[in-house]
């Protein structure tokens, strides 16, 4: 093809479409217009076009720059935040850096980084495209967006993307790894032929010193390393031909797939425990397996958040124990069991017991088992209660079994442990792990008199499912 | 006095008069037409709202007594608001609007002075002069949004949330922000009026299913989330 022609029809192209912007656009529909001209001309390799939008987009009204100090530790807890893949943090942080100041294209792309690792895929493309509105020359930026259009199956702006991101970027060699990587490894079909097709669009960086007239190989996709796979698919695709159509390259690539291991699902994964939960002290570790599986219960009336307490996943498929004075008159209801959110509804609910069960989305490899034990031999035991007094997440707090108590009818475990309003209905937790009893309530007298409706209760109550619960009597302390 | 004495002083006594009522006057009118771009805001009627927006720009800029004196009464207000020293930064905002009764500056100040001391009438009154006076403030919207949504009035909250954003200067940055309310807020309706304004502009908006819960729920003050000093061994 005879390069300057080519370049001629690109930047006649590029002429043309500069005026093409509706004079009513917004700010963002403006960037974006700009952006997308460059992702549409870099993904057909029309070099001078992309330059042309670049100047548009460098010759565009900068916004007033916002406060940099106070940006720059919400920026710097940000970026910690998202190393260490606490990725809500790291939004949070990055949030209050950019409403300091949105001017940086550091924060934007980083805000539309961490959108995008949330999966927030829309508000991660209008964080990157502002960020190179910013910036169009920030090489970070062209490869999270590319990202984000790979993920969402569009090939050809991912391909765009990411070919901008290696024109610009000052690290040719690691761009290119970092193609590599996601050409191989990226779950998303899309992300992958993106990539591959960016890596062999952009011919190697002219090298600033003089080297050897030999032919150098094209970028390749890594291989991906598995211990026992089988390494001869992922050889096929190295070995495709430029010339491969995108049906062909989907197939391969769909192959290749297959023996990339299948990221671990967050909602299904195994709780790991860190190094500390193994030590001596068992609060620690009850609370470590028992915070996850204590739930938030947030009930709504007319639109309005009306009442909170606390509640405990009792079953793989998401049910969720309650006292039913927590949820009484509620309209809607949410709950949040560790990280995990849910809207619920009432499957079951009785007066006397104080009980209510919910049924939630809320899958998990591990509920809370009921100790249906309720003896004398009870009193002295250590217990633990997880629940949110007062709206205070997830607060811990020890003391013994103090007493057994029926009350109307229903046998409560007297304990010492201090609760407050919203602790009802959470768990009251042996030192096994098993669920004694359900926080219910407390005398306004005295101190720390404090009642749970036994677990042996919880059983005998029509909101039982033994199906879908797990039952335990109690072990020798 | 003659009669050619006397006519100067009726009709400056007429004026004396006649006066507040005009005022008064002139302030419902402001007022009318804040709340009606509230209320086109709210259904995204862009037309309505730049017409409303006309009729306040029309007004004639209000005499300045004093500019000096009222930008030294503004600039003192700064202080003490910067101080936390509410009620005597409300005074100087006051004594700059008296100064120069077209200060947009210091009515909104004495708006968000009167919203951070529960008074949310006069929040309201205060910042609806300032938006009179400069409809396109986004700032004063954003005051007004967060006095209606205090006082639990949902539309009037999402029409002025829908303005901050029409006449915010980078409204990236107020997506953002109201990004961050429609997730973090604790109060419902203002959260909730958030999550619309967000809508009603077609940008990516998710909606919470747990609501955040007040960070300080019954003036309680978590002990322990206070940073414990250290000493080095």
């Amino acid at each position: 093809m005879n390069f300057p022609l080519l370049a001629f029809r690109g930047v006649a192209l590029a002429l043309a479409l500069t005026g093409a912007l509706p004079a009513s656009a917004s700010q963002y529909e403006t960037i974006d217009y700009y952006v997308q001209q460059m992702i549409a001309l870099a993904s057909a390799n029309e070099e001078a076009g992309v330059l042309i939008f670049r100047e548009q987009i460098e010759n565009l009204p900068r916004p007033e720059p916002g406060d940099a100090r106070q940006a720059s530790p919400f920026s710097q807890h940000g970026q910690e935040r998202l190393a260490g893949g606490q990725l809500k943090e790291a939004l949070a942080a990055f949030r209050q850096a950019f409403i300091a100041d949105p001017a940086d294209p550091e924060i934007a792309g980083a805000l539309g980084l961490t959108y995008l690792r949330l999966r927030r895929f829309k508000e991660a493309e209008r964080l990157l495209v502002y960020a190179l509105s910013l910036a169009p020359t920030r090489s970070a930026s062209w490869l999270a967006l590319g990202q984000v259009y790979g993920q969402q199956g569009d090939v050809r702006r991912a391909t765009g993307a990411f070919v901008n991101a290696l024109r610009f970027a000052q690290d040719q060699p690691q761009a290119t790894e970092q193609l590599r990587q996601l050409a191989t490894a990226d779950p998303a079909d899309a992300v992958r032929i993106g990539a591959l097709q960016a890596l062999r669009a952009t011919k190697p960086a002219p090298a600033t010193k003089p080297v050897p007239l030999t032919d150098s190989p094209p970028p390749q996709p890594a291989v991906p390393v598995q211990p026992g796979g089988d390494s001869r698919h992922v050889s096929e695709i190295q070995t495709t031909p430029s010339t491969t159509t995108t049906r062909d390259l989907l197939g391969s690539l769909k192959q290749g797939l297959a023996l990339l291991a299948k990221p671990a699902d967050p909602a299904t994964a195994e709780p790991t425990a860190s190094p500390a939960a193994d030590n001596g002290n068992p609060g620690q570790r009850i609370y470590r397996r028992g915070m996850p599986l204590t739930c938030l219960i947030v009930t709504f009336q007319d639109g309005k958040t009306a009442n909170l307490g606390s509640g405990l996943l009792v079953s793989k498929d998401g049910l969720v124990i309650t006292n039913n004075h927590v949820i009484d008159k509620a309209e809607n209801l949410a709950v949040r069991c560790g990280d995990r959110e849910s809207v619920a509804r009432i499957r079951k609910r009785s007066k006397e017991p104080d009980l209510a069960l919910l049924a939630t989305k809320l899958k998990s490899k591990e509920s809370f088992i009921l100790n249906q034990t309720y003896s004398q031999d009870l009193i002295g035991l250590d217990v633990f209660v997880i629940g949110n007094p007062y709206g205070l997440e997830s607060t811990f707090s020890t003391g013994v079994i103090s007493g057994l108590r029926e009350i109307d009818g229903v046998r409560y475990i007297q304990i010492s442990a201090p609760i407050s309003p919203g602790n009802s209905g959470g768990p009251v937790i042996l030192r096994d792990g098993t669920v004694i009893g359900v926080a219910t309530m407390g005398l306004k007298v005295g101190q720390n008199l404090n009642f749970a409706i036994a677990a042996a209760d919880v059983i005998a109550s029509p909101i039982f499912a033994p199906k879908q619960m797990q039952v335990r009597s109690v072990s020798a302390p | 006095m003659n009669d050619a004495c006397r006519m100067p002083a009726l009709l400056l006594a007429a004026w004396i008069i006649a006066m507040p009522a005009a005022l008064a006057q002139d302030s419902e009118r402001n007022r009318y037409f804040v709340q009606q771009m509230i209320e086109m805001a709210a259904t995204n009627n862009e037309q309505g709202v730049a017409g409303m927006q006309r009729m306040l720009e029309q007004n004639p800029r209000p005499a300045a007594p004093d500019q000096a004196a009222a930008r030294a009464a503004f600039q003192h207000g700064l202080a003490l608001f910067g101080q936390d020293a509410l009620d005597a930064a409300l005074e100087a905002f006051q004594q700059a609007s008296r100064d120069d009764p077209g200060n947009a500056d210091a009515a909104n100040y004495a708006g968000l002075v009167y919203r951070k001391m529960g008074r949310f009438p006069e929040a309201e009154a205060a910042l609806q002069q300032a938006l009179a006076l400069e409809p396109t403030r986004a700032v004063a919207w954003f005051q007004l949004a967060q006095v209606y949504g205090l006082t639990n009035d949902a539309d009037r909250a999402l029409g002025a949330l829908a303005n901050t954003y029409r006449f915010a200067q980078n409204q990236m940055r107020a997506e953002e922000i109201l990004r961050n309310i429609a997730e973090n807020e604790a109060a419902d309706i203002l959260r909730n009026a958030a999550l619309e304004t967000l809508r009603l502009f077609h940008l990516p908006a998710e909606a919470v299913i747990v609501p955040p819960l007040p960070a300080n729920p019954d003036g309680i003050v978590p002990m322990n989330s206070a940073p414990i000093p250290t000493r080095a061994p």
